[in-house]
């Protein structure tokens, strides 16, 4: 099932690369329409060879398949030796990685009090306060947050750096992540809360929570203890179904902190039409997304031995 | 990229980095001579090749890392095979050196070569070497290098387009002994050497060539002869050079220098500004503005190269006929633009020559701010071809009495936005316009081909004349085309050839002011301003002017962007 | 509206046999559709306010600098090329609003069919529209939304169309949930043994019910349509020609000078983009707790 799901979403993104115009131009520049100059049409026979361009679209999509599972992914449309994909990729595949890994850890570590606190004083002022900020978190567009963030932090305050720097250390590298994280992590936190919460408050009102309290079991072993570990299930399961919607909004967040990751790296090549380059990307997001989904449903097993097929 | 639409500000959100692989064959033309015209005027921020110096300058120190801002990244370092945008000539003027520069005074003068002199017939130059200069990785600065070096270019698919019009296919570099080189042209030129300050004179060490021939990697890694050698680089975030301890010119005081490409003009300020850079180098006006009311930074400004202009295709209907070429001048909102998108930075420009040139021609000025001057002439244009098809967009010339055009920008871009949205207000009295947003490549690709009506450019940055001839002359129109408004017309032709061949300084002006009556007349180009480029220096940043030649003369500080490090130190 | 005494709910009546929800909506959510409402009117009679030309340069000679700050004239500013930002930002409701309806219109009108079709038929045609589901679903929809642009143009209707394809799948995942839910009851099962054709189960039966989370879907679902073309429009990618409030962002926050020195030019824009989208929310999750419509796992 997974495989064929990533059969579907590579031939579909293959498809619609190509529709998108013609490689050779692409690869080529003017030189692919100079077929008066003999020079040119070396070149033009050159790159037909190499990119495999005179063959129909079928093959050259099993050629493509057959050379991603071994690990290659082409050539950049690129005359001027940018490194090949793979290269390229595998540079930039742990920026995002480690930015998205961050943005999880702020969220969950930020959502997972929040959401006992509020859980431990339903509807009391504090609790209301939340809700009304979990709200403004999710209606704030990405790109608002991170610019409003940015200029109060890196700016105004100055507390956090301005920008990402590769030829730095790797504890500066991960401290200039940090507020990218948050851009990333708080509004996922705020749904992480809300959905947390909610949990918490329906499982504090069952029967064995009653009857720990008629104990004297105090209030805080209560919420650890018990009444936390039955909404973990729901909340790793969300915890990794937003892990997708997260890399959509690392596109803007790399960006606006000028992160090479494969966030804006995506949105530069599709807008360059470099198909080699936007077709690995796609590929690697769905297989992440594919296997992370597998995983959810993996560790949900292990959790809860209540659930059997 | 020398040849976005001006001010091209990349909005935030794309990090757009300017990866024009061919496509640089413009940028590569348009910067191939980046350069001021002869006169040079110091003093005054209004215009011309200036600097704000700030501090004393005091006694150079060793050491530190210069961290340097550039509008764009680039694909590749290559001078034979990557066609260098301006921020490319940056980063490709600390690791490489020219055969000749030029001087304070605006003359040519010889810095790599030792010598050059010219044949009787002025088609032949003679460029001596200077013995002992070596390469980064110990490789001989000799003829065979030279020789080497300049074939390549001329053989390179796109870099080689603006260089093959005016060589001979072979024999244009001859090998005479081991530090003479002589070349040969098609044409006579007594102005040749300036060819020497750019591109063309960038001289590559042989075994690099070699090696990046077959592994095209190494085009990112340059092996030159200038103050500073290739250290690392991470693509569109940071590239490095480290300092050469055995340049010949002089000693390097800087350790390091690293060039961080922020596409995002705003973002480029905003580092500079809160200390994430020492230095930035950008055309952005709203940045310039702040940079000159900064007064602790160095500025080192120049407008005296390129123009930013409109640009319109003439080959093809409505604009193959003057009378709408002339309409969608008079429609132009110049003064709008000059103020909202200038905001007065900048210099407005009539022609390709500023002011202080002696062949600027003070009788010719851009016409523009006239929309009521547009409508007699659509109306009559339209009467008479109004059924005839637009093949840029394939529908009719002229639709309910105005002319139907296509307008081509680059995006996504906010100042490029903005731009266009007040161009399309000025211009919606007479024409009808259909917007075309295209990438960087793309544009420079389609305008190549000739596949558009009106687009916004920047050129004529020529250090002489000269070499701006590339983008006037009938021989480069053709199916891509260097020509781009695919103008052509026998009598520019003889002005510009009789102009580089004569040696009566009176005469070449006269001819000079000639050929910019004949661009105003044939309304091909709508000039907007003088490109202002700014190289900027935090207070610790010093000696950034101080570069002489082996033979003393002074060099000039900024030529259209450009931007020396030899002798730059920084406070420790 | 007093918060305290119960409403009967007029809506799709529930099955026969649940009883009447005793919620309220709410004076919050009253105040929020108010908001809406205003910014629907302003979106449809935009051209006929006694506002300034959105696309006029309202430049004074000799002045310093085209922009100004919030005055009787201009009651949100002038932007750097001295438009009025009350004006745009009017303006810019037009196509968020527009692009936000249609999108969710079409998905819910495309995926809210699929769905169902899914959940009741059941079997192969299950299969693979769950499928399709999965496959739209493993793209990050900003991702999808960059691809398609690129693809097609960048007209109105285009650009909510790409946005409806992105909402088809979360709204035929819960239409589906929700009919399976439902095709099990026992009125279904009644209505089956009388004869009743599939068509008639569907249409009389499962809708009602089905509509009723969906419903409470729409709102939320506007919601998110507005802020992805806020993101489109952030990146320069959204509706060509055409004022919107992520472009109006755009233009405002360009460096952190224009952010310090005329705040009002993104400020504005950002502040009505997250009422509205807040507005639109905070409604949606009234209407969802209103008919208690529970976290279906999607």
């Amino acid at each position: 099932m997974a495989i064929t799901l990533l059969f579907a979403v590579s031939a579909l993104t293959f498809g619609a690369m190509n529709v998108l115009g013609d490689p050779l131009f692409n690869i080529l520049g003017p030189i692919a329409r100079d077929t008066s100059n003999p020079k040119s049409v070396k070149l033009i026979e050159k790159a037909k060879n190499d990119y495999n361009l005179d063959k129909p679209l079928p093959i050259r999509y099993g050629l493509w398949v057959s050379g991603f599972v071994r690990g290659d992914m082409g050539v950049q449309f690129s005359t001027d030796g940018q490194p090949p994909v793979t290269e390229l990729l595998k540079e930039r595949i742990p920026r995002t990685v480690t930015l998205l890994i961050l943005g999880q850890l702020i969220a969950v570590l930020v959502s997972i009090p929040w959401a006992l606190i509020s859980a431990s004083r339903a509807d009391k002022f504090v609790d209301r306060l939340s809700t009304a900020t979990t709200f403004m978190l999710v209606a704030l567009p990405g790109f608002a947050l991170a610019i409003i963030l940015k200029y109060v932090f890196a700016i105004r305050l100055g507390w956090f750096p301005l920008t990402y720097r590769a030829l730095d250390p790797l504890q500066t590298r991960l401290f200039q992540m940090l507020l990218p994280g948050f851009v990333i992590g708080l509004p996922a936190a705020a749904i992480y809360q809300r959905l947390l919460r909610t949990d918490l408050i329906t499982t504090l009102q069952e029967d064995f929570i009653l009857m720990a309290r008629s104990k004297g079991v105090s209030k805080s072993r209560i919420l650890f203890k018990h009444a936390l570990r039955p909404s973990m299930f729901s909340f790793i399961t969300v915890v990794g179904l937003t892990t997708g919607a997260l890399i959509g909004g690392s596109i803007v967040v790399e960006t606006v902190f000028r992160i090479p990751g494969i966030g804006s790296t995506l949105v530069e090549a599709v807008l360059r039409h470099d198909f080699p380059v936007v077709l690995a990307i796609v590929m690697i997001v769905a297989t992440a997304f594919v296997l992370i989904n597998l995983l959810i449903d993996v560790v949900y097993t292990i959790i809860d031995p209540r659930v059997h097929r | 990229m020398g040849t976005k639409e001006r001010s091209t500000q990349r909005r935030r959100g794309v990090a757009f980095a300017a990866t024009a692989l061919s496509l640089a064959l413009i940028a590569g033309a348009c910067s191939s001579d980046s350069g001021t015209g002869t006169a040079d005027t110091t003093g005054g921020t209004t215009g011309g090749s200036t600097v704000d110096t700030i501090l004393e300058e005091g006694t150079p120190v060793d050491g530190g890392t210069l961290r340097y801002g550039l509008e764009a990244d680039v694909d590749g370092l290559n001078p034979t095979t990557s066609a260098l945008s301006a921020p490319g000539y940056v980063m490709g003027e600390a690791v490489f050196d020219t055969l000749a520069r030029v001087a304070a005074d605006g003359s040519i003068v010889p810095y790599l070569a030792e010598s050059f002199t010219p044949s009787a017939d002025f088609k032949s130059w003679t460029v001596k070497l200077r013995p002992g200069i070596k390469f980064h990785d110990g490789a001989d600065l000799n003829a065979d290098a030279v020789v080497k070096a300049f074939l390549a270019q001329q053989s390179a698919a796109l870099v080689g387009l603006a260089v093959r019009p005016f060589y001979p296919e072979s024999g244009a570099a001859v090998k005479i002994d081991d530090l003479t080189v002589q070349f040969n042209q098609l044409d006579a030129n007594r102005y040749w050497p300036s060819a020497l300050t750019s591109q063309l004179g960038m001289m590559p060490s042989p075994l690099w060539l070699d090696a990046a021939a077959k592994d095209p990697t190494l085009n990112q890694k340059p092996v030159g002869t200038g103050p500073f050698m290739f250290d690392s680089r991470t693509a569109d975030n940071v590239t490095r050079f480290v300092k050469n301890p055995n340049y010949w010119n002089g000693t390097v005081h800087l350790d390091a220098v690293e060039f961080y490409p922020v596409p995002d003009s705003a973002d480029l300020l905003d580092l500079f500004n809160n200390d994430g850079l020492d230095a930035l180098h950008t055309t952005d006006q709203t940045a310039i503005k702040d940079l000159k009311e900064n007064g602790t930074v160095t500025n080192k400004l120049d407008d005296t190269a390129e123009e930013s202009f409109q640009m319109i295709n003439s080959q093809n209907p409505p604009f193959d006929d003057v009378r709408v070429r002339q309409a969608l001048a008079y429609a132009t909102p110049k003064a709008k633009i000059l103020e909202l998108i200038g905001l007065g930075v900048s210099r407005s420009a009539d022609q390709m020559f500023t002011p202080e040139d002696p062949y600027y021609n003070p009788a010719v000025k851009q016409d523009a701010d006239q929309p009521e001057k547009a409508l007699p002439l659509v109306a009559a244009y339209c009467a008479e071809r109004g059924t005839e098809i637009n093949p840029v967009l394939n529908k009719p010339t002229c639709t309910d009495g105005k002319v139907n055009m296509e307008y081509q920008f680059v995006g996504p871009s906010v100042v490029g936005l903005r731009t266009t949205e007040i161009f399309e207000e000025g211009w919606k009295v007479a024409f009808n316009i259909t917007r075309d947003e295209v990438n960087q490549q793309d544009h420079i690709q389609q305008n190549a081909l000739g596949q558009s009506n009106v687009l916004g450019w920047r050129q004529f940055g020529a250090i002489d004349p000269w070499a701006d001839s590339v983008w006037l002359l009938c021989r480069t129109v053709g199916p891509i085309s260097l020509n781009w408004p695919r103008y052509c017309d026998p009598a520019r032709d003889t002005l510009l050839l009789d102009a580089q061949n004569t040696d009566d300084p009176a005469a070449r002006a006269k001819g000079y002011q000639a050929l910019v009556q004949n661009m105003h007349d044939a309304y091909t180009y709508i000039f907007i301003n003088h490109t202002l480029w700014t190289n900027s220096f935090n207070a610790n940043v010093h000696g950034t002017c101080d570069i002489k030649s082996p033979e003393g003369v002074a060099l000039k500080c900024t030529i259209a962007g450009e931007s020396f490090l030899n002798t730059t130190w920084m406070d420790q | 509206m007093s918060t305290e005494a119960p409403t009967t709910s007029e809506a799709a009546a529930p099955a026969p046999g649940e009883a009447a929800i005793k919620k309220t909506l709410g004076i919050g959510f009253w105040i929020c559709i108010g908001w809406l409402l205003v910014m629907v009117f302003v979106a449809v009679f935009a051209t006929r306010l006694p506002i300034p030309d959105p696309k006029f340069n309202f430049i004074k000679p000799g002045q310093a600098g085209p922009s100004k700050g919030p005055s009787a004239a201009h009651w949100f500013g002038t932007d750097k090329d001295a438009r009025d930002v009350f004006a745009r930002t009017m303006y810019g409701a037009r196509v968020s609003l527009t692009v936000g309806f249609i999108a969710i219109a079409f998905g819910m009108f495309v995926g809210g069919t699929l769905g169902i079709l899914a959940g009741f038929f059941r079997g192969w045609i299950d299969r693979i529209f769950s499928f399709m589901f999965l496959v739209l679903l493993s793209f990050p929809s900003l991702v999808l939304a960059i691809m398609l642009t690129a693809l097609l143009d960048r007209k109105l209707f285009t650009i909510s169309m790409i946005l409806g394809v992105l909402a088809v799948a979360p709204v035929g995942r819960l239409a589906r949930a929700t009919t399976m839910q439902y095709a099990d009851r026992e009125f279904v099962i009644a209505a089956r043994s009388l004869g009743a054709k599939n068509k008639r189960i569907i249409v009389r039966e499962l809708l009602p019910n089905v509509a009723i989370p969906m419903s409470a879907l729409a709102l939320l679902g506007m919601a998110v349509a507005i802020v992805a073309e806020g993101g489109l429009a952030f990146l320069g990618l959204s509706v060509e020609r055409s004022i919107t409030w992520g472009g109006m962002i755009q233009l405002g926050s360009d460096s952190s000078k224009t952010l310090q020195n005329q705040p009002w030019i993104a400020f504005f824009p950002i502040g009505v983009l997250f009422l509205t989208v807040f507005a639109l929310n905070f409604a949606g999750d009234r209407v969802r707790t209103y008919f208690d419509v529970k976290e279906i796992s999607l």
